[in-house]
């Protein structure tokens, strides 16, 4: 079956941005995600519980992340569900980076001809 | 704590029925992780706008996604209609605001009302039909028996039977419409054709 164009889901909703971001990191519950979400905004994104689980509903719905069948590792709270990316995930997550990478390099040339 | 996870969990019960059946058990036990973490105000203080927000979006993504639920949507829009008429009959001043909601919610929600009526459903168009042909009579004859709008006075029976009759009247005209607007089935001699 073919792929999804990974272009066609751009550009991403920010909170599905930064969950997939997260997950680039590796497996991780609800929980982890949000933390993760947290640190590599410094703080200034707060996901409140529902809407990082419809996020997370959302990814799964469009084969962008999927719930692990197993627990990464036995040590790994049984309760939690997890979390990774899938292919086309990872492909969405790239070309929504150099999306925003080239808008950042294009605001920057604009403001401030000579830091860019 | 338990007292806190337990109102946390009566107001997940809030949420669209698939979303809680889901995540329900989830979403209780981040709660309980964050009260663990950064306290019960630090927990509440996010959840509390979380749920504000995500309840009614989570509902109307339900309506705006769920092909079955046109018929609530229909319902949602007529008795905002109809409490509207009625507000304005009685006075109570919600009248522009109900009216502009169910304006508003039709036409936002236009394509969805518009993707349910083009499906074509031989069925339905009639089914939609007969229930608007049988509302069609139930205003005037209302109207007759009961003498509405002869006086200013106003009793309860008066305002019920107005709501009724109007109730009737929106949604004589929205069956009648929809029916109309219902494709009927192709036959099977139209489908070969088409292939």
């Amino acid at each position: 079956m073919a792929q999804p164009d990974p272009s066609s889901f751009l550009p991403l909703p920010q909170a599905q941005f930064h969950v997939l971001v997260a997950l680039t990191e590796g497996e991780r519950h609800g929980y982890a995600i949000m933390q993760a979400v947290e640190a590599s905004s410094d703080g200034v994104v707060r996901m409140g519980p529902a809407t990082l689980y419809g996020t997370l509903k959302r990814l799964v719905d469009q084969h962008l992340a999927e719930e692990l069948a197993r627990r990464p590792s036995a040590d790994d709270d049984q309760r939690r569900r997890y979390y990774r990316l899938t292919g086309l995930g990872e492909r969405v997550c790239a070309a929504e980076a150099d999306r925003l990478a080239g808008l950042v390099l294009l605001a920057r040339t604009n403001l401030r001809p000579g830091l860019a | 704590m338990a007292d806190r996870h337990r109102l946390y969990r009566a107001l997940v019960r809030l949420y669209p029925r698939q979303f809680r059946r889901d995540y329900g058990d989830d979403l209780v036990q981040h709660f309980g992780d964050l009260v663990t973490d950064r306290g019960a105000r630090a927990a509440w203080a996010r959840t509390g706008l979380d749920l504000t927000i995500t309840i009614p979006r989570y509902h109307l993504e339900r309506i705006m996604n769920d092909h079955r639920s046109t018929t609530t949507l229909n319902i949602v829009i007529v008795v905002l209609a109809v409490g509207g008429i009625a507000s304005f009959f009685v006075d109570a001043g919600l009248s522009p605001l109900l009216l502009i909601a169910a304006g508003a919610l039709a036409v936002t929600q236009r394509s969805a009302l518009a993707q349910a009526l083009r499906v074509p459903d031989t069925d339905r168009r009639h089914r939609r039909l007969r229930i608007g042909t049988v509302l069609v009579p139930v205003f005037p004859t209302l109207w007759s028996t009961f003498d509405l709008w002869v006086d200013d006075s106003w009793s309860i029976r008066e305002t019920l039977v107005t709501i009724v009759g109007v109730l009737a009247l929106v949604g004589a005209i929205g069956f009648l419409i929809a029916g109309l607007a219902t494709p009927r089935t192709p036959d099977r001699g139209q489908l070969a054709d088409a292939g």
